[in-house]
């Protein structure tokens, strides 16, 4: 039975923690149980007279120190003085730094690992606590007896999420096909990927526009197909707050740049007269309300069909006239 | 949970620490300590004595259980040991951080768990070192019904009954009924779940679109019932729900991104023909008014109808 592979990365990290000089690639292949037995083969010939297994085993210990370093562990290679490649896991600089959590601090920090429904982040949440229980974080009693009576939960249901999340850490260009929301056709873009914000439910990717060379803001449900990155470095410099909320702000309208007056009937409308900022009762069943005018108030008043009448600006009245011609035509 | 190598691999190393320092550890304990079930933990303890530095002249973990306790015999022997606690990798600073700094803005945490979470995120940053720098690249914003959150919150935790005047989008009207709350949760928006007197059912309520809340004297008294599993869409229409077809334009295709549907088929013209079931068409006579030449309902016609009649009159009132 081949040797399960968290055996062989617990092997692996033991023996990079456990050595105070370099080991050479060869000495960790003879190290460890896992190597050896895939140096063997599954076939007659003796390992050695194989190249295709030395093929193998490279590809397998660059994966495994991938893997490894992933967990956090800082692996170094260092050129030992016959030319050959040597590695180790110093433990000063492997160790958890001093950390002292209390029962509440435990407590809270158990909720909020919990929030994520995305896999890698949970999984990492989960590893993460453990390290601090390694560390001496107390065990708390009943994370949900002493708490707030909320749950919280962080949506992911985007496909394009964890490469963008990575590509994002690791400072990488991507390129991804993405649908402006009117557009029939996705296009590609070319994009170096500064942070990722999730604001009412949905994520968003903030980042530099190669081709447009400009900041852009994108929709991740919005982008089609596989998000590819390239081990390439950035272009651009990366700024020190990156605006993703205030952009989708401005799509989504909150932003107002002046005022509307509308007729509303009454009983009807409540989110438009929440917002209100002078309400007048007209006495024949219909109140005027004055209401922030931004983008996209025309789409959002006509929802409300006969029950909301646009008073002023004519541009907005326009729009909306325009807009019910359209549904009347059917 | 499906154990993947990296996350086992990544539990071993603390668990190695952990255990180190508390000999005869219960497997109970250990398995809470960890966030893993027990049969996790047992197939953990089931790899640990094939790792070691044996092959480099030093020994195997010895470690065993007998299902109850475990006993770690060489904790001292040479090349076992991986000493302190590991630094966090990046990604597990992220999770945790961003989690954190997310839920200390949930409005509504009590003030003590709030002091603690960022007394802990502090702790956590100074820690983390440079793995906690990625953790800005991921930012997390809630709603923040603050006002109604709290009456809320304090409804739950008094079990007594609320009274809302609550905002129907689909209807646009304002009902008020009297509930019994159950829980609150946060997904993207946040939310109240209730046993809702008036219809006899469960009922889940957006806290953006209530209007009003007061807490009622009457104490709270929902019939027992099972949570609903958040992991899950909130909208899981029914089968028997009625059908309906919306055919969009490209200008259309956010429909898609907003409404669960069973099926959505590019057109030629780049747009979509999305099917959904509603328990409520009419609900949905916003969303073609909305859509105006972006799209428009296939099926059933008297949706198509009732939207193009309330055009025709609101239309009429602007003396088109």
């Amino acid at each position: 039975m081949a040797i399960a592979k968290a055996e062989r990365l617990m092997n692996l990290a033991l023996c990079l923690l456990g050595t105070r000089r370099p080991l050479s690639k060869g000495e960790l292949r003879a190290s460890i149980e896992a190597y050896i037995e895939a140096g063997k083969g599954a076939g007659g010939a003796a390992a050695g007279d194989d190249p295709g297994n030395d093929d193998a085993f490279n590809r397998m210990f660059e994966r495994d120190k991938d893997d490894l370093r992933e967990l956090g562990l800082i692996i170094e290679t260092v050129e030992g003085l016959d030319g050959e490649t040597g590695y180790l896991a110093r433990r000063d600089s492997n160790r958890l730094p001093a950390i002292t959590l209390d029962v509440e601090e435990a407590a809270a920090l158990g909720l909020a690992a919990r929030v994520w429904q995305q896999a890698r982040l949970a999984a990492a949440a989960s590893g993460a606590l453990q390290k601090l229980a390694a560390a001496g974080m107390p065990l708390a009693e009943d994370p949900y007896g002493t708490h707030s009576a909320l749950e919280t939960r962080i949506p992911v249901h985007e496909a394009a999420f964890e490469p963008l999340m990575l590509a994002a850490r690791d400072r990488r260009p991507v390129v991804f096909d993405y649908r402006k929301s009117n557009a029939a056709r996705p296009e590609q873009r070319r994009v170096e990927p500064w942070a990722l914000e999730c604001w009412r439910g949905h994520w968003y990717l903030a980042g530099w526009d190669r081709d447009r060379q400009a900041e852009r803001v994108f929709r991740l449900s919005r982008i089609t197909g596989k998000v590819r990155s390239r081990a390439l470095p950035f272009t651009a410099p990366v700024p020190d707050h990156v605006t993703v909320r205030t952009t989708v702000e401005r799509w989504a309208g909150e932003k107002a740049t002046g005022t509307a007056r509308i007729k509303v009937r009454a009983g009807h409308g409540y989110p438009l007269r929440a917002r209100a900022l002078a309400t007048h009762d007209l006495g024949d069943g219909w109140d005027e309300l004055e209401i922030p005018y931004g983008h996209g108030l025309d789409a959002w008043l006509v929802e409300f069909g006969p029950d909301v009448i646009v008073l002023e600006p004519a541009e907005l009245r326009a729009e909306v006239i325009d807009r019910l011609r359209a549904v009347a035509k059917g | 949970m499906a154990t993947n190598a990296i996350d086992q691999t990544r539990r071993m190393l603390s668990l190695v620490t952990y255990l180190r320092e508390r000999p005869g550890a219960r497997v109970t304990d250990v398995a809470r300590a960890f966030g893993i079930t027990e049969d996790e933990l047992i197939g953990d303890l089931d790899v640990l004595p094939m790792c070691g530095t044996s092959f480099r002249g030093g020994d195997l973990l010895d470690i065993d259980t007998d299902g109850d306790r475990i006993w770690w015999h060489n904790p001292d022997a040479s090349g076992t040991s991986t000493g302190e606690p590991l630094r966090l990798a990046a990604d597990e600073a992220t999770a945790l951080l961003v989690a954190a700094r997310a839920v200390a803005t949930l409005p509504g945490l009590r003030e003590s768990d709030r002091q603690a979470l960022v007394r802990a995120t502090a702790k956590i940053e100074a820690a983390a070192g440079e793995a906690a720098g990625a953790s800005s690249r991921l930012s997390v914003t809630f709603e923040s019904e603050g006002g109604v959150f709290a009456d809320a919150d304090r409804a739950i935790s008094e079990r007594r009954r609320v009274w809302l005047r609550y905002y129907s989008p689909a209807r646009d009207e304002l009902t008020e009924r009297e509930v019994d709350p159950i829980r609150l949760f946060a997904v993207g928006h946040t939310y109240m779940e209730a046993w809702c007197r008036l219809s006899e059912a469960r009922r889940t309520f957006r806290l953006d679109r209530v209007a009003e809340i007061r807490i009622l004297d009457e104490p709270s008294d929902p019939p027992p019932v099972e949570l609903r599993d958040l992991s899950e869409g909130l909208v899981q229409p029914a089968a028997e729900d009625p059908e309906v077809v919306i055919e969009v334009g490209p200008g259309g295709r956010w429909v898609a991104e907003y409404y669960p549907h069973d099926s959505a088929e590019e057109l030629a013209d780049g747009g979509l023909r999305i099917t959904l079931r509603t328990p409520d068409p009419a609900s949905l006579r916003r969303l073609a008014l909305r859509l105006g030449r972006d799209g428009r309902i296939a099926a059933p016609a008297d949706l198509a109808d009732s939207a193009r009649d309330a055009a025709r009159e609101a239309l009429a009132a602007y003396g088109e």
